[in-house]
């Protein structure tokens, strides 16, 4: 405010005002929210009209609560004195709340253009400028901020870390040796400034200049002027491996030494070696085999040997590294071995080892018993075998050994969650859902327990029971269980149940729960704004480089993925089929959940009624003190998702959950057809044709996209008129590369057929496929008919979705379909009968409701040893 | 399982760990904020999917100038996930996160909060990583529980 030239008159205040406006900033500082008020209107009162006064009026009401209140008075400010460098700082403090990062940047630069050198403003605006990634304008602002106050040693950093972002890693390394030659007297063991050293050999590696960097690193070390000692080694092993140093070994072996459980250091030792692990596993295994001994308790040796090996040693060394971990009950040891089975004649060598422990551990054995641990070594060979014949669809073996097993030890819930997961896979969900909560009452302290049955109830669709038992963990006084997970960010909870809905056909609270998963992602993303200047200061700035790095790629994923795929298809089907969105305003509520409305909706009043009181007894004292804070608090305006399912431009969500995706995950061919529905529908024409092209390169007979190359050429000989330029020839271009015009559809389409006759899959795409191309609804029928023929492969959730596309077509068949189904898949009961069905979850309901299940209560338990390490695990 | 330092990437894993195993969460900014703080002490189990299935989430504390001012480690949160237990990864985990507070900011002790009727979790700390109780806090737990404070007095472990 110093260094105004003459202030405009009317923002002018006599002496008095004037003490007071100095007043009210400070008040304002210190967050005396109260006071700053009653400053405020003591100047008003003379001045009603001062723009500065009215902006800082209305930051402080913001503080306070009163929203729309402040914001009018600092858009009436702002117009009362246009060229104050406060009114803008106000408005661009009060966007920034509203994470409009963009526009508050603008009013940021609009002050500084009136009062060019403050450092709070410049300081804000490379904040926002980190968060946005205009880094050149980051270099120039850092720039800036070094020139005025060159002893503030964050500056240095800063500027270093802003050509860093910028790509200009000379520069970086120019700033930060200068300022390392400003430094005098730098103590011993200063982990802030041990870390910018770490930052200093980081971009030295960065630059390829090793030598330098492992210079700095030893002398550094040496000096104890770095202290991460984990670090010292970390960068030490890759400096001489990238130089080919002979010390280069010895770093490696010193690390496996630190931790014989990192991946990471074994292979670094690998491939300093110059081994290849595919071409001389041989060599590779020798030196494995020397870890190992030398860390006898190490896993990875061991583990990564099996992946290595073959034949006669692959039986050797995998026959007691499952003896092992079946004695000591090791629970994961089937998902240990899983990825191995991509090998059959491994797979095969697995499984006959495990079926000679059983045999040989059995009750029934003739091998006299020799050891005190044999009944548990018997149990968890029989878990093994039931995961690995589970695994391999022989669902009735898997079942019977189950049934073995439990019959041995009844108390193991491991035995039931994986009884649960094979009945999942064979398509009975209900039982699946009673076989993990059987699971859950064997331990109702484990949380993980817990989640696992409530997720097995929401296959099942026994939404309202799923969130009953998530309720078992959550915060009591939250509103609903759902939304204290929601509210923790657990996107695991907003999956599944999304998915859930998603599949009992009620699309907007489906699209609700996407939505949430995608604020979750837009939360993290804000999370990382206060750090482009607390991280500067605490010099922790490799960390801080890494997390930038993440932030730029958070969209990639799986969650958000899924979740993005999953609601565009939604928005999709309604901007298909309006009537979707119209359809089933109120009715798709269950008995509970119009309950659990009317409860909130209750609940709800007296909160406001609540807070009145509360306003109204808390007016006269300190509380109107307290600091709400500027960012806009999350307000959840459509709880049942319906604004999102009825909204005028579902095209235009499903594209804002899309676009991320574009650049992060091209790979996903999933991804690429959901951008072709949504960009062909918003007539992107371009956008359309590039996202079949990659979808193609991805994997070209891909059944989905069969469907997709088919609508693309029929869309386009549809078209009344054909695609103006330039986009129209662009596109035609690369659909003739994908499918050149002139080719029949029809015998495009049955060409596929024929080359993937034996896929269920490729069955229902040729019939999506033709049903595009107007084919009567018969013969569409016919042939998804066909995927019940004996040579085709058909699983459940194929068979699932064959079902749901006969539905789509308002198809006459689905019980005949269903039938059949339910004959052919005799486990599952995603088949049966409406009734039977109602029935079946009415028993899955009172059993997951009523006590624990008769089996449970007498059996005779072998006790299991060194029952979990860490039971419930422990928190602060 | 592969156990090593924990990165930016691993943050969401570890939110999500947390979640499925303990009654204690936590909003992404604060994970972050231990590891940007304190970037060398938590630590993170992964499997071959490259899947979180157990971390250690700790920090640097220092005692008030009337307790003695002492920097101190504190575990906030450690966990693995029920089936894969019995690897030791728990253990591994704290043995990683008490060597770099030792040799990184010379903590001379690191503490945590257990519950009370956690027994297993106890035993781990007492009988595996040679812990005591150091006292006991009324009623810490948002449920109401006690907790035990425990406390392992650091020193050279290499």
């Amino acid at each position: 405010m110093s260094k105004k030239a003459a202030a405009p008159s009317n923002r002018t205040l006599a002496s008095k005002e004037s003490t007071l406006f100095k007043e009210l900033l400070s008040l304002y500082e210190n967050k005396q929210l109260k006071k700053g008020l009653k400053t405020a209107d003591q100047i008003l009162k003379k001045y009603p009209e001062h723009g500065e006064t009215l902006c800082m009026k209305g930051l402080v009401l913001v503080h306070m609560g009163r929203r729309d209140e402040g914001i009018e008075l600092v858009r009436k400010g702002i117009r009362m004195d246009l060229t104050s460098h406060i009114v803008w700082h106000v408005f661009g403090l009060i966007q920034k709340g509203e994470k409009k990062y963009e526009e508050a940047l603008k009013s940021y630069m609009q002050a500084l253009r009136f009062d060019k050198e403050n450092m709070n403003l410049l300081r804000d605006v490379a904040q926002l400028q980190t968060q946005l990634r205009l880094y050149d304008g980051l270099v120039e602002t850092r720039h800036m901020l070094l020139r005025l106050r060159p002893t503030v040693r964050q500056h240095w950093i800063a500027l270093a870390v802003a050509y860093h972002l910028s790509g200009n890693l000379a520069e970086a390394k120019k700033v930060v040796v200068e300022y390392e030659k400003t430094l005098k007297n730098v103590p011993h063991y200063d982990v802030e400034h041990s870390e910018m050293l770490l930052y200093h050999v980081r971009l030295l590696e960065e630059l390829e200049q090793y030598s330098e960097a492992l210079t700095l690193l030893d002398v550094s070390a040496k000096d104890r002027a770095i202290v991460d000692k984990t670090a010292i080694m970390e960068f030490r092993a890759r400096l001489l491996s990238k130089l080919k140093s002979e010390e280069a070994e010895h770093a490696w072996k010193v690390l496996v030494e630190h931790n014989p459980e990192c991946y990471d250091y074994y292979k670094g030792y690998m491939s300093n070696q110059n081994l290849d692990l595919d071409k001389n596993p041989a060599e590779a295994l020798a030196v494995l085999r020397e870890f190992s001994a030398q860390f006898p308790k190490a896993n990875v040796p061991r583990r990564l040997s099996l992946s290595l090996a073959s034949g006669e040693e692959f039986k050797a060394l995998a026959q007691p590294y499952l003896l092992s971990a079946l004695k000591k009950g090791i629970p994961s040891l089937f998902v240990d071995v899983k990825s191995l089975y991509t090998d059959p004649a491994k797979m095969k060598c697995l499984e006959d080892i495990a079926e000679s422990i059983r045999q040989d551990t059995s009750p029934e054995s003739s091998v006299p018993s020799s050891s005190s641990t044999e009944p548990t070594t018997y149990l968890w060979s029989l878990y093994f075998l039931a995961q690995h014949y589970s695994y391999l669809s022989e669902h009735t073996k898997a079942l019977d050994l189950l049934d073995t097993a439990m019959s041995h030890t009844p108390t193991l819930p491991e035995l039931y969650t994986c009884r649960a997961r094979t009945l999942k896979r064979a398509g009975d969900f209900y039982g699946a859902s009673r076989a993990m909560e059987d699971a859950r009452r064997l331990d109702g302290q484990d949380r993980f327990l817990n989640t696992k049955s409530a997720k097995y109830r929401m296959r099942a669709g026994l939404i309202d029971e799923a969130s009953a038992l998530l309720g078992l963990f959550t915060k009591k006084d939250a509103p609903s269980p759902g939304a204290d997970l929601e509210e923790m960010q657990s996107l695991f909870y907003l999956q599944e149940e999304g998915d859930a809905h998603r599949r009992a056909g009620k699309l907007n609270l489906a699209l609700r729960k996407y939505t949430a998963v995608q604020r979750v992602f837009d939360d993290y993303e804000d999370d990382q704004y206060d750090f482009h200047g607390y991280s500067l200061r605490k010099s922790t700035i490799n960390i801080y480089l890494n997390v930038l790095n993440w932030e730029d790629h958070l969209r990639s994923h799986p969650s958000y993925i899924k979740a993005a795929i999953a609601a565009s298809r939604i928005y999709v089907d309604v901007f298909d089929d309006p009537k979707l969105a119209s359809g089933n305003v109120d009715g798709n509520s269950t008995d509970a959940e119009k309950k659990a409305k009317k409860k909130a909706k209750k609940a709800h009043q007296k909160e406001k009624e609540d807070a009145a009181k509360k306003a109204a007894t808390a007016a006269p004292n300190n509380s109107s003190n307290e600091d709400k804070g500027l960012d806009v608090p999350f307000k959840d305006e459509d709880p049942d998702g319906m604004k999102l399912l009825s909204s005028p431009e579902p095209l235009e969500l499903a594209w804002k959950l899309l676009q991320p995706l574009t650049t992060l995950a091209q790979n996903n061919i999933e991804v690429c057809i959901a951008i072709y529905d949504v960009s062909i529908r918003r007539k992107k024409y371009l956008q359309a044709a590039q996202a079949l092209a990659r979808a193609r390169a991805l994997d070209s007979e891909y059944p989905d996209l069969h469907v997709r190359i088919v609508h693309a050429r029929h869309f386009v000989s549809s078209l009344p008129e054909a695609i103006p330029p330039p986009v129209g020839p662009v596109f035609n271009e690369t659909l003739d590369k994908i499918l050149p015009e002139g080719v029949a559809l029809e015998t495009y389409n049955s060409q596929y057929l024929q080359t993937h006759s034996t896929s269920a899959n490729a069955i229902l795409a040729a019939a999506q496929a033709s049903r595009v191309l107007g084919a009567p609804l018969q013969e569409v029928e016919n042939l998804l008919f066909t995927a019940l023929g004996d040579g085709v492969q058909l699983d459940i959730k194929t068979a699932l979705d064959i079902s749901n596309f006969l539905k789509k077509v308002k198809s006459s068949r689905v019980d005949e379909l269903h039938q059949a189904l339910d004959t052919k898949f005799t486990i599952s009961t995603a088949f049966k009968a409406p009734e039977e069905l109602a029935k079946l979850r009415e028993l899955t309901v009172s059993t997951n409701m009523n006590g624990s299940t008769e089996k449970l209560d007498n059996g005779t338990a072998v006790p299991i040893e060194n029952e979990a390490e860490l039971g419930k695990g422990v928190s602060t | 399982m592969n156990i090593r330092l924990a990165r930016p990437e691993d943050l969401a894993g570890m939110q999500a760990g947390n979640l499925v195993n303990l009654p204690e969460n936590y909003l992404m900014k604060f994970w972050m904020y231990h590891i940007m703080t304190w970037p060398q002490l938590s630590f993170v189990a992964e499997n071959d999917k490259g899947n979180i299935v157990g971390y250690v989430l700790a920090k640097i504390d220092e005692e008030s100038e009337e307790q003695g001012g002492v920097i101190h480690g504190h575990v906030n949160s450690i966990s693995v996930l029920r089936s894969y237990r019995r690897l030791g990864l728990a253990k591994r985990l704290m043995m990683l996160s008490q060597d770099a507070m030792y040799s990184v900011y010379k903590a001379k002790y690191v503490s945590l909060h257990v519950r009370k009727s956690n027994l297993a979790a106890i035993g781990l700390y007492r009988d595996t990583l040679g812990f005591e109780v150091a006292e006991m806090e009324k009623k810490y737990y948002g449920d109401g529980e006690d907790a035990y404070v425990m406390k392992l007095y650091l020193k050279n472990q290499s």
